[in-house]
């Protein structure tokens, strides 16, 4: 075998990696957040039977490790139910249902830290639950969630890292690539661990200034 | 002795203390009154060396609390009462009062604990010694931080403003204790708000006013028209406090 | 669709091992985290400038790295150094390096939750500042961080999993040989994943007793 040094290509190679975990995360996010919101209506809307499954579904994903997730979807799937699922598909299916678990309690406890007395009272003035939430409710649970959101962005991003041992070409992959090639893993390892913690970095940074961005807004509502 | 020499004590712009002189002879007990402000409870912390000064001496036994090696034996000779009793929570009564005697004075464990049940037993809480402070009324917290600063068998203990968290039964029950220890003879120097209280036991009483020390007289002679009452801002101070 | 849970019963023994492994290897990363995460609590709140910045980035730096990552570098680096230890120690190495960035933020925050004034009263009866800290602020702070460790130990279950990847047969890696040996993918990993849950939950319980135990003295009596 033929161990070759570092070349400029290598940097496009590890670009390439975490692109691939920044488009996952980003993808996973979106339909993970749609998906934990609706969870959160169920269980405001106390829907019979629909909101145990849903409570149930969360604490399991919750309390379970990503990638057990990860091999029951790509490995445990294909086989119960005899359809072929690529890694990439496995993932976002994976990671989507995880985020969704962490956004829903998230949800929920924003919900719930609005005081009753509010939405009693809007109650008793006539609004539908829809009303309430869509006036009352909603904007100020976003902005109890923001904070929590934003730290569970950047832990679901460093979780991206998992996809690599179901053989999802990202960062962790091209680090092992690097690393059989070059045979230098303390380099190749620290490299891929600063490029994750520059992008943790900027989701934080970004975050943090939507956070900002909210509270003014609502701070000038006199919330 | 415990002499306080031309202390200064500034926050910042503010100052606090503005050249304090103070003098105590073992034996004597001093109160310190004062409105709030004045600069009463800073003095004290700067005597345990919980503050630093800006400017001045303060010695206990010839000790210098602004320097380091010095300050440890000047805490030793000293022992501190607080207004918020300051007990450790997650330590019984009995730990609280020996926990400085063994680690410090390098007291045995059962010579510590039975100088420990003796203080209790004189402030009337022998049974409560392995409660938590937690358990414990106001009034019986004090106790044990009075019983606590005497365990290191200091020389001059320091009281802030002891029972102004108490309600009038459990200020009683303390200053009861207080009057027991003056008569005994022990050294105090009090911060206090009870000004017939401190009239009573207090050998000399010192008036602060913005961080000056405009008064110092033994006691009749501070209550005395021509005497204490002749400073306007005493006068003043006495009247208010009469009020209520 | 075949979903046979029995095949799994001939392999309990050997998943009963590997769930041995999961807990020593969880057991020592804990005390590891704690000893380590109380030192640079220490570091973060003293004197010294340096040792704050030192704190500070170990923490930030270990908390936004993947903790495959961590475990790559730890385990493919350190030979490179002529450092040789098996999976399992290199597996309590990373755990605890990286656990101990989260306990530190809890045991800080229990430290400055601290009355100043039993700090004080502290200082003034003449004991040492190291004897404060080891009598005073360490029990104190430890009895409220109770339950935020017992997070840190929640969450160290779950990435412990990811130990599988490096060769170690702790619950999910003994679990991936029960797969390769029954080709029974769903079924596993599905038990896998309820085994789990069903740990962090008990884990969960008991930190609640224990903190109720420790705390018990603290707690203000009604009236």
């Amino acid at each position: 075998m033929r161990f070759s040094d570092f070349t400029s290509y290598d940097l496009i190679l590890l670009a390439q990696g975490l692109g691939t975990n920044i488009a996952l995360f980003l993808v996973t996010s979106l339909i993970g957040l749609l998906i934990g919101l609706s969870w959160a209506l169920v269980r405001f809307y106390r829907v019979p039977v629909l909101a145990q499954i849903v409570t149930f579904l969360s604490e399991l994903l919750k309390n379970s490790p990503v990638l057990v997730q990860l091999f029951l979807v790509f490995f445990g799937l294909p086989a119960l139910l005899h359809i072929r699922v690529t890694p990439v598909t496995a993932a976002t299916i994976t990671l989507s249902a995880n985020t969704a678990a962490f956004v829903y309690v998230i949800a929920v406890s924003a919900i719930e830290a609005i005081e009753r007395e509010q939405v009693e009272a809007a109650r008793v003035f006539g609004l539908t639950r829809w009303q309430v939430l869509r006036h009352i409710v909603a904007p100020q649970a976003a902005a109890f969630a923001v904070g929590p959101l934003v730290a569970l962005m950047v832990n679901q991003l460093q979780v991206t890292s998992l996809i690599s041992v179901i053989g999802v070409v990202d960062l962790t992959k091209i680090g092992h690539i690097l690393n059989m090639r070059t045979l230098k893993p303390f380099v190749v390892w620290t490299a891929v661990g600063l490029l994750y913690y520059g992008a943790a970095k900027l989701v934080a940074l970004l975050g943090e200034r939507l956070e900002t961005r909210l509270r003014a807004h609502s701070a000038w509502r006199g919330l | 002795m415990l002499k306080v020499e031309n202390v200064r004590k500034a926050y910042g712009e503010v100052t606090v203390l503005d050249g304090v002189d103070l003098a105590i002879a073992p034996g004597e007990v001093v109160s310190i009154l004062g409105s709030s402000g004045s600069g009463k409870s800073t003095l004290i912390r700067c005597i345990n060396g919980l503050e630093r000064l800006n400017a001045g001496r303060i010695t206990v036994d010839d000790f210098d609390v602004s320097k380091p090696k010095e300050l440890a034996e000047a805490r030793k000779r000293s022992g501190t009462v607080f207004q918020l009793f300051n007990l450790y929570p997650h330590m019984s009564v009995l730990k609280n009062i020996t926990l400085a005697p063994i680690e410090v004075l390098k007291t045995a464990r059962p010579e510590a604990e039975a100088i420990a049940r003796k203080l209790l037993e004189s402030v009337g809480l022998a049974d409560r010694a392995d409660a938590y402070p937690a358990q414990l009324s106001g009034g019986q917290r004090q106790r044990v931080g009075i019983c606590r600063a005497l365990a290191m068998q200091p020389r001059y203990l320091l009281l802030d403003e002891v029972t102004s968290a108490l309600d009038p039964e459990m200020t009683a029950e303390v200053l009861a204790i207080l009057a027991k220890l003056a008569a005994q003879g022990t050294t105090m120097l009090f911060v206090t708000h009870e000004i017939e209280f401190a009239r009573e036991i207090s050998d000399r009483i010192v008036f602060l006013d913005k961080g000056r020390l405009v008064v110092d007289l033994p006691t009749d002679r501070f209550f005395a028209a021509d005497g204490g009452r002749a400073q306007p801002r005493v006068a003043q101070f006495l009247s208010r406090m009469r009020k209520d | 669709m075949h979903f046979d849970l029995s095949i799994l019963l001939p392999h309990l023994g050997f998943l009963a091992r590997g769930a041995e492994l999961t807990a020593a290897a969880c057991a020592l990363s804990l005390a590891g985290s704690v000893v380590l995460g109380a030192l640079v609590a220490i570091a973060r709140t003293s004197a010294s400038a340096l040792l704050r910045r030192i704190a500070f980035v170990y923490v930030d730096l270990f908390r936004n790295v993947p903790f495959i990552v961590q475990l790559f570098f730890f385990y493919y680096g350190l030979p490179e150094f002529g450092i040789y230890i098996d999976a399992f120690t290199t597996g309590v190495v990373a755990l605890s390096i990286a656990g101990g960035a989260y306990a530190s933020d809890t045991i800080r925050a229990g430290i400055l939750a601290i009355d100043q004034g039993i700090i004080e009263a502290a200082e003034v009866s003449g004991l040492s500042r190291r004897k404060i800290f080891t009598r005073i602020v360490l029990p104190i702070a430890l009895r409220t961080s109770v339950r935020p460790l017992g997070s840190v130990l929640i969450n160290m279950i779950l990435t412990s999993s990811i130990l599988s990847t490096i060769t170690l047969n702790e619950l999910t890696g003994s679990a991936q040989i029960v797969v390769s040996q029954t080709y029974r993918p769903f079924e596993v990993y599905v038990v896998l994943l309820c085994a789990y849950a069903a740990l962090t939950y008990l884990v969960s319980l008991a930190v609640t007793l224990l903190h109720r135990h420790l705390n018990r003295d603290m707690m203000e009596a009604v009236g």
